[in-house]
C-alpha cells in the first residue's frame, strides 16, 4: 500500500507543476569517489566522478541532441546528490554508488581483488566574488565486488 | 488546426520523444529495462495509430512505475512536462464527451503557458538574475554546462545580464503570443531556439524535444481560445 501512496505523491506534482526553473541558483554538488584496498581514507586520493570534457565540438553538441545517455545519467546522480543532503535515503546512495561502481569496472585501471569504495559530495557556491567549496556528505564504505 | 489533428500530433511527438528516452535508458543497462522494452513498443504502436488507446494507458501507469523507480523525474522539468503531456492526451483519449476532452487538452496548453510565464517571473523577482549574477552562477560553477571551455562565459557579464533579460522579457510575454496565431507561431520559434541553445550549453535536450511535442496542442488552443 506504502507504494502506490508513494507514487502518487510523487505524480502529483507533475500534473500541478511549478515551474520555478532556476529561481535560485543553489550550491552545485560534486561526486568524488575513492578506492581503497584497505579502509584508510586519509592517504587516498578523491577522484571526480564523470569530469566534463575541457571542450565539445559543434557537431558533437548538435549529436546530443538525438542520443545523450551518459550526460542524462550524470544529471539524475547529480539529482540524487542533491536528494540525498536533503534527506538521506537508501535509493540516492545505491544510485550514486551504482554508477560510480559502473565506471569503476569498465575504466582503464581495475580495483584490487578486495577493495571497497566511498563517495563524498562536494558542494560549490560563491561567497562574494569567491568560490567555495563544503563537503556535505561522506558515504559509508561499500565492498567492490568483482 | 483541429482538436483530432492536435491530439495526433501531440501524442506521436511525444511517443517519438519516449522512444528516444527509452532507447538512452536502455542503452545505460537500466535494472527497469522490461519497463523501457514495454514503453517502446507502446511508443511504436502510438505512432503506427495502432491500439492507441491501451498504448495510451499502459503508457501512463508505465510513468507512476518510473516515478517510483526514480523516486521522482528522472531528468527534472522535462520528465514532469513529458508525464503531463502524457495524462492529459490520455484522459482526452478515455474522457466521456468533448468538452471534457478538450478541458484536459486545453489544460496542457496552460501549463505550457505558465511554465514560460512562472519561470520568467520567479527570475525577474530576484535580483541576481535582474543583474545577470544568476547566469554567471549558472556557467561558473553550476552542474549543467557541458564542458569546461563553457565556463569562460562567466567572464562575460554584459553578454550574460543582456541573456538574462531577453530569456525573463521574453517568458513573461510568453502569453501574448497567444493573440494571433502569427505571433504564436513566432512566440514558439523563439522557444524552440531557447531550448535548442539549452540542450546544446547545458546538454538539456529531453528539454529540447518534449516542449516540442507540446507545441501542436497550444495551436489548436490559440484557435479555440480566439474562436479564429
Amino acid at each position: 500500500m506504502q507504494a502506490p501512496l508513494n507514487s502518487l505523491k510523487l505524480l502529483l506534482p507533475a500534473l500541478i507543476p511549478s515551474w520555478n526553473f532556476f529561481d535560485v541558483v543553489a550550491p552545485s554538488p560534486r561526486i568524488e569517489y575513492v578506492i581503497l584496498s584497505e579502509k584508510f581514507p586519509l592517504d587516498s586520493e578523491w577522484r571526480p566522478f564523470r569530469p566534463r570534457p575541457k571542450r565539445i565540438s559543434t557537431f558533437e553538441m548538435i549529436k546530443r541532441l538525438f542520443w545523450n545517455p551518459h550526460w542524462n545519467d550524470t544529471l539524475f546522480a547529480t539529482s540524487c546528490a542533491e536528494r540525498l543532503v536533503q534527506d538521506e535515503t537508501e535509493h540516492s546512495i545505491n544510485e550514486i554508488f551504482l554508477r560510480i561502481l559502473e565506471d569503476v569496472l569498465v575504466g582503464p585501471s581495475q580495483p584490487p581483488k578486495t577493495s571497497h569504495l566511498q563517495f563524498r559530495l562536494v558542494f560549490i557556491q560563491r561567497t562574494g566574488n569567491e568560490l567555495t567549496q563544503e563537503v556535505l556528505y561522506i558515504s559509508p564504505y561499500r565492498e567492490i565486488k568483482l | 488546426m483541429t482538436f483530432e489533428l492536435a491530439l495526433t500530433l501531440t501524442q506521436t511527438l511525444l511517443c517519438l520523444t519516449f522512444f528516444q528516452q527509452c532507447l538512452e535508458h536502455l542503452k545505460s543497462r537500466d535494472s527497469l529495462w522490461i519497463a523501457h522494452l514495454v514503453r517502446s513498443i507502446c511508443c511504436g504502436l502510438v505512432i503506427a495509430g495502432v491500439l492507441v488507446e491501451p498504448a495510451l494507458a499502459t503508457l501512463a501507469t508505465l510513468s507512476i512505475i518510473y516515478l517510483y523507480r526514480y523516486q521522482g523525474p528522472y531528468n527534472g522539468g522535462s520528465d514532469r512536462m513529458g508525464i503531463l503531456a502524457l495524462w492529459c492526451v490520455t484522459l482526452a483519449h478515455f474522457l466521456p464527451q468533448q468538452n471534457w476532452k478538450e478541458i484536459a487538452f486545453g489544460y496542457l496548453s496552460v501549463q505550457l503557458v505558465l511554465s514560460y510565464f512562472i519561470s520568467g517571473w520567479v527570475k525577474i523577482i530576484n535580483p541576481d538574475w535582474r543583474s545577470g549574477q544568476a547566469l554567471q552562477d549558472v556557467f561558473l560553477f553550476s552542474a549543467y554546462p557541458v564542458s569546461e571551455d563553457l565556463r569562460k562565459w562567466a567572464n562575460r557579464p554584459y553578454v550574460l545580464k543582456t541573456m538574462s533579460w531577453a530569456v525573463m522579457l521574453f517568458e513573461l510575454a510568453f502569453p501574448f503570443a497567444l493573440a494571433t496565431q502569427s505571433s504564436l507561431i513566432a512566440g514558439l520559434v523563439i522557444a524552440g531556439i531557447f531550448h535548442l541553445a539549452n540542450a546544446c550549453l547545458f546538454g538539456l535536450n529531453r528539454f529540447f524535444w518534449t516542449w516540442l511535442s507540446v507545441y501542436p496542442a497550444i495551436l489548436w488552443f490559440q484557435q479555440r481560445l480566439t474562436g479564429a
